[in-house]
């Protein structure tokens, strides 16, 4: 896969498109353009499956990112979101196979996936308190602990 | 009437405890919904308080049965941030250890199966002949789990003349049996009830869910890592990716079967034409700023991990994903319709090691009456609803 076919199959700027290494793209784009990004990756040649969704921590921000995999290459679509609002559109209608990766993120980040019906929790255990998120910064080991009452 | 069961999470034997609510019409399972975390220990939290070296300790520790695949998977997303070039002989190591772990894997998946079908003898049989690839493992790393053998930069053991004889004698035991269970488990009768046409995944289906590995190719997609974005050496070696296309429990049992043949063919070429050098290059604590992924195939299926790093010697982020949550949805899809006593047999052939479920509870949906069942009630009920109605 090339730089000029994710460019022209997505319709976006190549300052937009890093080359990370052979068979590595990582594409960066809006939110509201997420749904579509998926779905015309989707429709390229050798696409297989998507591997996962990895969101992280960066200061204000959620970056959430998609690993959608094809024979030949991995594109790593990243989407930001605030922290103060963190809602992106959810791709489960396009990739069914997402669901759970989705509810991960949700448990973890707090990250709202507009139009996934279920996103009850999946790894934390039930009694979790509300609005602590263990992989967000700020919730430092410390931190969660004093929360749930414990000791380390 | 609809009955719903809590399947789980509690079962002795195995790691990964995962609880299923199924509801069930009459003897048909006609939804499921799974519930993970019970072995959640948080280790992508923890790894952002370790170094980079600590931390290929904790990737072997991820999964028991498939450390060195995470063990590799770690190594290999770190060595890429590095840009450290290693040597040759180490990626050829890299491959054996991977394959020993697939048919070590294998094995032990094909005896789990075969207690789920309540056949004992096959159980002991794949077992005593997986006891043959854990000799050669301890041989070469002097353990028989984590084998330790995976680090930045290379790998810790080699492998010398010697071992290569000894590993050469096992393998062709071991292909002699993989022989004899290809023609056990396609021409048993009470093997093909309990597999042939049970647990259907469409291919369709497994596009749209994104199955990976036995799973995957076991409903005829070739999708393998292995072949798709080859790492260590496997660009190197000439294998072919297994597939059936049946679309069942049985395809599951024989991709795996030939998959071990496959296995000892890698292994046999790479011992042969294994070049000599180093085993591995020095590794710097710190690790400089940027992201990276690595993809292997582990016995069970892709194995991603995402690490970003931030020029010190912790990482920022590191994420991991193993093939039994890729598979899960899958799962569920073909747990869909089977019948109760065909629960264990299905859930077995992912190979998510939850097949040993320790206890199932009936909620009786009008009385909500609760009758709880062992994992031991279950495995009974399954063999002599078989019994009963075929007389295995």
């Amino acid at each position: 896969m090339r730089r000029s076919e994710i460019r022209k199959q997505l319709r976006i700027r190549a300052r937009n498109i890093i080359v990370q290494r052979d068979r590595r793209f990582f594409v960066n784009i809006e939110k509201k353009d997420l749904k579509r990004a998926i779905r015309r990756l989707m429709q390229m040649k050798n696409y297989t499956h998507l591997s996962t969704i990895t969101a992280l921590d960066v200061g204000s921000m959620i970056e959430v990112i998609y690993h959608v995999a094809f024979t030949d290459a991995l594109v790593s679509v990243k989407v930001q979101t605030s922290k103060d609002e963190p809602i992106i559109p959810s791709i489960v209608d396009l990739i069914p196979g997402v669901a759970l990766y989705e509810r991960e993120i949700h448990d973890l980040f707090g990250v709202e996936f507009e139009g996934n019906p279920d996103l009850s929790p999946l790894l934390l255990p039930d009694g979790w308190p509300e609005g602590v998120y263990p992989l967000r910064k700020w919730w430092s080991v410390d931190r969660v602990l004093s929360k749930l009452g414990g000791k380390r | 009437m609809t009955f719903e069961i809590p399947f789980g999470p509690q079962h002795p034997a195995l790691e990964e405890p995962i609880n299923f609510m199924f509801e069930i019409e009459e003897e048909r399972v006609v939804n499921v919904k799974p519930r993970l975390g019970y072995v959640h220990r948080g280790i992508e939290k923890i790894a952002e308080n370790r170094n980079y070296q600590q931390l290929v300790y904790l990737s072997e520790r991820i999964c028991g049965i498939c450390s060195f695949a995470h063990a590799l998977c770690y190594s290999q997303v770190v060595e890429e941030l590095l840009d450290l070039k290693i040597p040759e002989r180490a990626k050829f190591i890299r491959t054996i250890v991977a394959e020993m772990e697939r048919i070590q894997n294998h094995y032990l998946w094909l005896g789990l199966t075969a207690k789920e079908m309540g056949f004992e003898t096959l159980f002991m049989y794949a077992w005593r002949d997986r006891e043959t690839i854990i000799e050669m493992l301890d041989m070469i790393s002097g353990k028989r789990v984590n084998y330790g053998m995976s680090t930045i930069g290379g790998v810790r053991r080699d492998i010398p003349e010697p071992m290569i004889k000894r590993m050469e004698e096992s393998l062709n035991h071991l292909e002699a049996r993989a022989e004899y269970y290809t023609k056990v488990c396609t021409k048993d009768p009470s093997i093909l009830k309990r597999t042939v046409g049970i647990g259907i995944l469409r291919p369709r289906e497994a596009r749209a869910l994104c199955a990976v590995g036995p799973t995957a190719r076991a409903s005829g997609i070739p999708r393998d890592v292995r072949a798709d974005e080859p790492y260590a050496a496997y660009g190197e070696i000439p294998f072919k990716v297994v597939t059936y296309r049946g679309c069942d429990v049985a395809s599951r049992m024989y991709v795996r079967i030939d998959e071990i043949k496959e296995s000892i063919k890698i292994i046999r070429y790479a011992l042969k034409n294994m070049p000599e050098g180093p085993i591995r290059v020095k590794a710097p604590m710190r690790v400089p700023e940027g992201e990276a992924i690595s993809r292997v195939e582990a016995p069970r299926g892709e194995n991603l991990h995402f690490l970003k790093s931030n020029g010190t010697d912790k990482p920022e982020r590191w994420k991991i994903r193993a093939p039994t949550l890729a598979n899960l949805l899958s799962l569920c899809r073909m747990l869909m319709g089977v019948n109760l006593a065909d629960i264990p047999v299905v859930i077995a052939g992912i190979d998510p090691c939850i097949a040993c479920a320790e206890r199932i509870a009936l909620i009786d949906a009008k009385t909500k009456k609760l009758k709880v069942w062992e994992g031991k009630d279950l495995w009974r009920y399954a063999n002599e609803w078989y019994r009963k109605r075929y007389g295995l």
